[in-house]
This record gives structure tokens, sequence and C-alpha cells, in this order.
């Protein structure tokens, strides 16, 4: 038994537990600033006020850029510094180029020279809380937290200050749109499970192409429908519903109508298969006990299909939490979901960092959500049948 | 022949030709896609295989600079030769993604002078203007829009505005748009300062904006007349008139944004000799003016110009060459490197305030 498991949880082990371990741990991983400034890193600790650092610290700081000089390296170590402090880059690439040589009587005078920077305590701040082997500084930057000059937590600036509404935003929309999939999925799945086979087949086949079609194909066709010039606003307009077209993309409405239509079949496949094991004796045992239709609803049939509810929901919801490119391409920039910045920060930014601690809280947001709806519904539920 | 033995052939064949394919020259270069891809397909790497025999296949990417780096660090090269928006070129340069090049021991300095010469690791190969755009056949005479004030102006103009979802081009716009004089504004936004200032005028015109993310979505708003006027690169209102048949009019004068766009080699590609060879020719006089001719884009080599039909120089800036503002030089490149994570990150909160 243990020999046949193996294979998959080894594989199991290798694609998934290990990729996010990896990837969590870039979260917190700042090997490069001490691996690019080592003896900086040994002195800089010497330094503990306010003040501006002593010369043995200017002095370990020009030895190690002497090292890292017109080297790919230095640009790297440039690029990460400036998150924490935005000109960081261009002060560190300036010095690179006109250092002072190691002998110089003092190093201190020497950079402040290149740079008057290198007089300003801030940067040497930030160099002190960045010179360790992990930071908290991505995850601080993730919850828009960020620490000043003496090391304790503050608040970024109003105009820096993103994170925070993204994640309300992304729970926000991904709970509206697992209402609405609750609300249209429950009737179709429920005509389903009680239609004749063949009439379940076609109902079936209505769910699954949607399901096959690319999610592209389908979101680019919201757009194409919903638009000012649309064929849903055209039709309104010429049955004279309507005068003015109706804003219905670019904007909240649309995000909610093409990820509900995207998310729908999640939603109906876990239903329709809990629904279809519920035992219609138990339903007409309860009508012919004399119970009303609403009664035989609430009473026995919604508490049988409720594992399908939930089993739906959670799949909805998980999904939905992570969508980017629908409501990058039918929403408006109120409608970015966070899923929209973890991918920037990854292709364009390249701050593997932030992504990672972006994403590690979407996946703290998740389990925190089921944990939630286990406590609710009970966690023997939340199982897809 | 039994089935198992017909397999064994096909498997011999397939072996044998192997080799045969990998011995074939071929050289994998990366650029944005869409309309000017195609264009430089046919003006530049089919008559380049012609001529040398080297295959050239071409991959499309959104300027993720990430993609470059991630192939750098598995040491898994993919790509040979790379598109770079001026940004990234530099940023590539300095951090060890693209090979150092000296690209005046290969091609002739003197007519990419104007576009700013050469990068350390890129050459110049084209200018991708960023522009005002509107439909002249649903905006005529007085109706026009003429300048960025106009467009700003929504009393006399009324109905949306299509503008780009990132702050570098759209805070160049707005200083335009606030009075400076578009050679000026790399001065104005690098200087203290001149970031609120664009930030303070964007703010006028942001409750009446539509923000577009691809140019194909830029051109569809003012197609489908979502919004009155846009922002929009030159090259993708060019090819919305040619294949919906429609007239949409750029305002050279209003003032406009210019994206040099450089070839870069791929750090330790062992084709780097090829790749050379096709920045080389894609960069030369004919290979620029048959691509200028398809695309309608402003060379970045000047001696194509005089070789250029008269109806594609009616096309180009032309006499408004002094309302284009350059995205170029190191105080403009620099300030973005240095700045640009906060800016963008400002910008996010703004739009969506």
């Amino acid at each position: 038994m243990l020999a046949l498991m193996a294979p998959s949880v080894v594989f199991v082990c290798l694609v998934f537990v290990l990729p996010i371990a990896l990837f969590l741990f870039r979260a917190v991983d700042n090997s490069d600033v001490p691996r690019a400034l080592p003896k900086l890193a040994l002195v800089i600790g010497t330094w503990n006020d306010g003040e501006l650092p002593p010369e043995p610290v200017y002095r370990a700081l020009v030895a190690d850029l002497t090292v890292l000089r017109g080297s790919p390296e230095l640009a790297i170590l440039a690029r990460r510094l400036n998150y924490a402090l935005p000109g960081f880059r261009g002060t560190l690439t300036r010095t690179g180029r006109m250092l002072p040589a190691s002998d110089v009587p003092s190093a201190k005078d020497a950079l402040i020279a290149v740079d008057a920077k290198w007089a300003d305590p801030e940067i040497w701040a930030v160099l002190r809380q960045q010179s360790g082997p992990v930071t908290d500084f991505f995850l601080l930057t993730a919850l828009d937290r960020k620490r000043d000059v003496a090391g304790d937590i503050v608040p970024v600036a109003g105009d820096q200050a993103i994170f925070i509404d993204l994640y309300g935003r992304t729970l926000w929309v991904s709970l509206g749109v697992t209402l609405f999939c609750v609300i249209l999925g429950f009737p179709i799945a429920a005509a389903m499970a009680r239609a004749t086979p063949a009439t379940a087949n076609w109902m079936l086949l209505g769910v699954l192409v949607p399901f096959w079609t690319s999610l592209l194909v389908r979101t680019t066709a919201w757009v194409i429908l919903l638009q000012n010039e649309g064929l849903v606003n055209r039709a309104l307009i010429w049955l004279g519903v309507l005068d003015t077209p109706l804003q219905l993309v670019f904007n909240r409405t649309g995000v909610y109508i093409a990820m509900v239509h995207v998310l729908l079949p999640y939603m109906i496949l876990p239903l329709y298969s809990v629904m279809k094991g519920i035992q219609q004796s138990h339903l007409r045992a309860a009508s012919s006990l004399g119970a009303s239709p609403l009664r035989v609803f609430f009473t026995i049939y919604l508490p049988l299909s409720m594992p399908g509810v939930v089993a739906g929901a959670t799949l909805v919801f998980v999904s939905a939490v992570g969508f980017y490119v629908t409501p990058a391409l039918v929403g408006g920039p109120r409608d970015q979901m966070i899923g929209y910045f973890i991918s920037y920060f990854t292709n364009s930014a390249v701050n593997w960092g932030l992504a990672s601690a972006l994403g590690a809280f979407l996946l703290l947001l998740v389990a925190i959500t089921y944990l939630i709806l286990g406590k609710l519904v009970g966690f023997d539920r939340l199982k897809v049948r | 022949m039994p089935f198992p033995l017909a397999a064994l052939g096909v498997l011999a064949a397939l072996v044998a030709a192997g080799p045969a394919v990998a011995q074939q020259r071929q050289v994998t270069l990366v650029n944005q896609g869409g309309a000017p891809a195609e264009a430089q397909r046919v003006a530049v790497f089919e008559p380049f295989t012609r001529e040398t025999g080297i295959r050239v296949v071409v991959d499309t990417y959104n300027q993720e600079l990430a993609r470059l780096r991630s192939q750098i660090e598995t040491k898994n090269l993919i790509w040979d030769i790379v598109s770079l928006n001026p940004i990234n070129e530099a940023a590539g340069c300095e951090e060890g993604l693209l090979e150092k090049i000296d690209w005046k021991q290969y091609i002739p300095a003197k007519p990419f002078e104007a576009v700013g010469g050469f990068g350390a690791c890129g050459a110049p190969y084209l200018i991708s203007p960023g522009v005002l755009a509107y439909d002249s056949d649903k905006l005529k005479g007085d109706q026009a829009p003429t300048s960025w004030q106009d467009f700003w102006n929504v009393e006399k103009f009324p109905g949306k505005r299509g503008m780009l979802y990132q702050p570098d081009q759209m805070l160049e716009v707005a200083l335009i748009a606030d009075g400076v004089a578009p050679p000026d504004v790399p001065k104005v936004l690098t200087a203290p300062g001149g970031v609120d200032r664009a930030f303070r005028k964007l703010g006028e015109i942001k409750p009446h904006v539509k923000w577009w993310r691809s140019g194909d979505e830029s051109m569809q708003l003012i197609l489908t007349g979502e919004v009155t006027m846009g922002y929009g690169w030159q090259g993708r209102v060019l090819a919305a008139n040619a294949t919906n048949k429609r007239n949409l009019k750029i305002v050279w004068p209003a003032g406009y944004v210019n994206a040099i766009i450089y070839l870069g080699v791929m750090k330790g590609t062992p084709r780097k000799d090829d790749a050379i060879k096709l920045i080389q020719y894609n960069l030369s006089t004919p290979a620029m003016a048959r691509y200028a001719d398809i695309m309608g884009l402003p060379p970045a080599n000047a001696d194509t110009y005089p070789l250029l039909s008269e109806a594609k120089r009616a096309d180009l800036p032309g006499q408004y060459l002094d309302r284009g503002m350059m995205q170029g030089g190191s105080t403009y490149i620099n300030f973005w490197l240095d700045n640009g994570d906060a800016i963008r990150q400002r910008f996010a909160t703004f739009v969506a305030q």
C-alpha cells in the first residue's frame, strides 16, 4: 500500500508543496543584500543611533562596492534597495561609478562628496534594516506598512497605500460572485437533477460547452456584448427600454457579469451531483405526511443539497479570489483585484519578494475563509462528492 | 511491412531528419506582436532569411523584464534578440541581462543621432509616437480637437477620454496639457515638484477617463465611440484605419510622446554573431524603409526618410518634429528607474480613488 502511494506522494511534494514553500520563503528572503555587502553586514550592527555611522562602516561599504563595481550584482542590489527607498538606486549606481579609492583618509567624507545622500541617516537606517538574511520588508509593504528610521512599524504615505484596499475589494467581489453563483446555480442544478436523462444531458452540455471554452474568449465576448454599442444595449434601446446606453462594462457590473458566467459551472456541477443523489422518496414521504411544498424544500431538499452548495461555493470563492484576467479586461481601475498586482510585480516590476508576500496573504485569506466556512457548516461537509 | 516495423521506419526517418533541422541556422527574436510584428516579418525577416539562410523565429512578450531574467537565471535561453523600451534597455543592460555591444563597429552611427544614438546594449530601430487621436467622421470643423488643452476641455468637447493605464507617458501628456513645451517635458517632470504637477493635471481629467491597457483596446474605444478622443500609439491608429476603413485622425501639433524601441542581444547567447547580423540588417536603410512603408512608424534611421513614399511621409509627424517629446536621455531614464515603482503605486491609488 505504502509503496503504491509513494510515487503520488513524492509527486505532490515536488510539484505542489515544495514550490509553494519556496515561493513563501521568497517573501522573507533577503540573502541578496548580505551576499552583495558582506563586510557592511558585519559592521553595520555597531551603529545604533540616529546619527551618522562611524568611519569603519563607510570603509566597509567602499570595500564592498569596490568588489561589486561594474557588475550586474550592483544593479540588482540597487534595484532591491530602491524598493525600500526610491532614489537609492541612483545613489548606489552613481557611487559605483565614482567610487573613492579604498585608501582615502576618510571614506566618510569621500562618499558624501560623491553623493550627499550618504550624509542622510535615512539611507543608513534602510541599509541596516535590509542587511540581515531575512526581512519583514515585503510582508509589511503588502500590508501598506513600513519601518521608519527608528525601526518602528508605521503606515506608508496615503498615496502609496494600496494593498489593504485591494484585499478588501478582492474579498468583497469574490463573496458577491459566490452569492450570485449560488442564487443562479441552485435552480439550474435542481432542474437538471429532476429532468429526464435525455434533457439532463442536453442541459449538462449547455453548462459544459462554456466551461470548455477559453476564459479569454468568454471574457472578450462579454466586452463585445456589453459595450455601449454592443448587442445588449442596442437591443434594449431598440425595444424602447432605454434611451441612452447603460454602462455595463469597464465597471463593477461588468466584472460581476463576466465572473459569474465564468465560474457558474463550478457551482452547478458539484450541486448537480449532490442533488442527483437525493432520494425522491424522502420528498414524497414529507408531502404525504402533509408538509407544504415550501416546507418540503426548506426542511428536506435544502439541507440535503447543502453539501453541494458548500462544495460549489468553496470552489467558486477560491477561484474568484485569484482572478485577474477577467477584472483586468471587463473592469475599470476601481475593479482590479489583488491577482492583477501579483502578476504585475512578478512579470513587469520583477519584485518577486513583494509578489510572494502578496500571494502569502492571499493564501492566508483563503485559509481563513475555509476555516470560517468549516466552523459554520462543518468540515465533513466541505468535501466535494 | 508489419505495423511495428513501419513505426520503426518513421522513427528512423525522424532521427535522420533531426540533425538536418538542427543544423539550419536560426535566431529567435521576441517583440510585442500585433501589426508591427507582422510588418517586421515581411519587411525584415523574410528578406533576411532569403539573403543569409538564417531562419528567424518570432515570439511575443509584453516588455516583462522578468521573462528575460528567468531565462538568464535558469541558463535556459529561449530568445536571442529582444525588442525593448528605453527603460528596459537601460535596466536590462545594467543588470546583466543583455550583451554589451559597441554598435558603432557594426552600424554607421550618424543616422541614429537624432533619436539619441545607440545604447550600451541596445540599438534603436523604431520610434513609437503616442498621440492624440479622434474619429474625424464624428468630430468635424471646430468640433475637432487641436490640442491637449482641448482634450482636457470636457465642456467644449463633451464625452469620455481614452488614456493609458500607466503613469509613464500619461504624466508626460499631462504636463504637455499643462502648457509645458514637449521637448521640455523630461526636464520639468524630473525636477522637484514635476510629478505632483503632472498628477494635479491628471486629476482634472480623471473623472472623464476610460483607462485602457492594450493597443487594441485603445482603438476599440475610439472606433465604437466609447470615448470622444483618446491617447493612442500611432502604429495602432494607422492599423485601425487600414483594417476598419475608418478615418481616425492624429493631432500632431498637439504634441506627442516618442518611445524609442531598441533591439538588444540576450546575455550569453551562443548565436550572438547571427543575432548581431540580424540587427544590423534590421537597422539598414532599405529594410527600415520597407518597414516604414508597411507600418507607417517613423524609422530610427534618419537616412530612411528620403526613401519613403509621399503618402507615407504624410502619415509621419514631419513638420511637427519639435512637438515630440523624447522618452530618452540618462536623466529621464534614471528618473524612471529610481522612482518608477513608487510612481506606479501612486498612480494605481490615484486612479482607483
